[in-house]
């Protein structure tokens, strides 16, 4: 596995315990321990995906930034899948 | 939210109604990679699938 | 409003086409159970809810759903990419082959649309999100039926694993919000009345 499959299966791991946390939070909007692994792993997510969109491609539109060209556009099709 | 056992709080938890316990926060996987791939972050949410078809 | 992250949810790669296998799966994606009903459901649900939190869970539950529609579309697109004439043919895959080629189009196995009677948004809260709990345990079914077809199959068993659990733990958010909704109500009758849609006649509203 190269790095950049490496950090999109690390931002795939950090970002589905973050959807998890939400979905409980969702019913228990008062509970403070799952509040704090909340803001720690959204914290965590959002600085790997900002380190991956500066070092391979943007995973958001928000994290776009044009250089020569429109790398929105460049990032491999998700439904591909990697053969290795 | 409290949970009660049903049966002991009949008018807390009247007939005709459908009634799921409540879960309590008892922490997350240690490991997250573990937990990903299992597809939930709760061990107390982890029910895997082991049937086999067998017939007589 | 929907923003789109381009990653799958859980990764899928599947070295190894197999048509008939997808045909089976192609009832997570347009069947009675399937995701996209899963999807349209919660999201068409949350509107009419009285309560908020009830509201901001269909919704985020419904956004998770559409990521397992993506998921199994790729699932079913990388079990019929690069297949020659002789395996669409001898597969039976040909039926779904000569109306969509390899396109990925919603319908049941069994060949039945995708259509909006697979699903209700009864507007009534308990109904609703009991609805919404038997739907989990009809696509936990499913992919209990699938898992019995691939146990030889990592590379499809391990994403279909991981679209399995998230229905058990989506079945114990509507249990939860279903107990919220009756947190909300009288015990002695849950069923006075909508509180969607009535007063109660003694003036209580939700």
């Amino acid at each position: 596995m190269n790095h950049e499959q490496q950090m999109l299966k690390d931002i795939g791991i950090v970002g589905f315990t973050v959807v998890e946390l939400a979905l409980y939070l969702d019913t228990h909007p008062h509970d403070r321990s799952a509040m704090e692994y909340f803001n720690h792993y959204n914290r965590i997510k959002t600085q790997m995906e900002k380190e991956f969109s500066r070092t391979h491609f943007p995973l958001t539109l928000s994290m776009v930034e044009c250089g020569k060209d429109w790398s929105w556009g460049e990032a491999p099709l998700p439904w591909e899948g990697v053969c290795d | 939210m409290q949970d009660y056992k049903f049966d002991e709080y009949p008018d807390k938890f009247p007939v005709a109604m459908a009634y799921v316990p409540w879960q309590h926060f008892n922490g997350i996987y240690d490991d997250l990679e573990k937990a990903f791939y299992a597809g939930t972050i709760f061990p107390e949410l982890n029910k895997p699938f082991t049937g086999r078809r067998c017939t007589s | 409003m929907w923003n789109y992250e381009k990653r799958l949810q859980f990764p899928v790669n599947i070295k190894k086409p197999d048509a008939k296998l997808a045909q089976a799966i192609i009832s997570q994606y347009g069947g009675p159970d399937g995701e996209m009903g899963a999807s349209m459901r919660y999201l068409s649900q949350r509107y009419a809810t009285p309560y908020k939190e009830v509201a901001g869970l269909l919704t985020d539950i419904g956004t998770e759903e559409l990521a397992h529609l993506e998921m199994v579309a790729a699932i079913i697109y990388q079990l019929t990419r690069n297949l020659s004439m002789d395996e669409i043919e001898k597969s039976g895959f040909d039926k779904y082959y000569v109306d969509h080629t390899l396109g990925i189009w919603p319908q049941a196995a069994g060949g039945v649309p995708f259509n909006a009677n697979q699903f209700q948004s009864k507007g009534d809260i308990i109904t609703d999100l009991t609805e919404d709990m038997a739907a989990e345990q009809k696509a936990r079914t499913t992919y209990d039926n699938i898992l019995r077809l691939v146990q030889d199959n990592p590379d499809v068993s391990a994403p279909i694993k991981f679209l399995r659990a998230r229905e058990i733990v989506h079945f114990q958010r509507f249990g939860e919000a279903l107990r919220i909704t009756q947190d909300h109500l009288d015990a002695k009758n849950f069923y006075a009345f909508n509180p969607g849609f009535d007063t109660n006649g003694k003036g209580q509203k939700k």
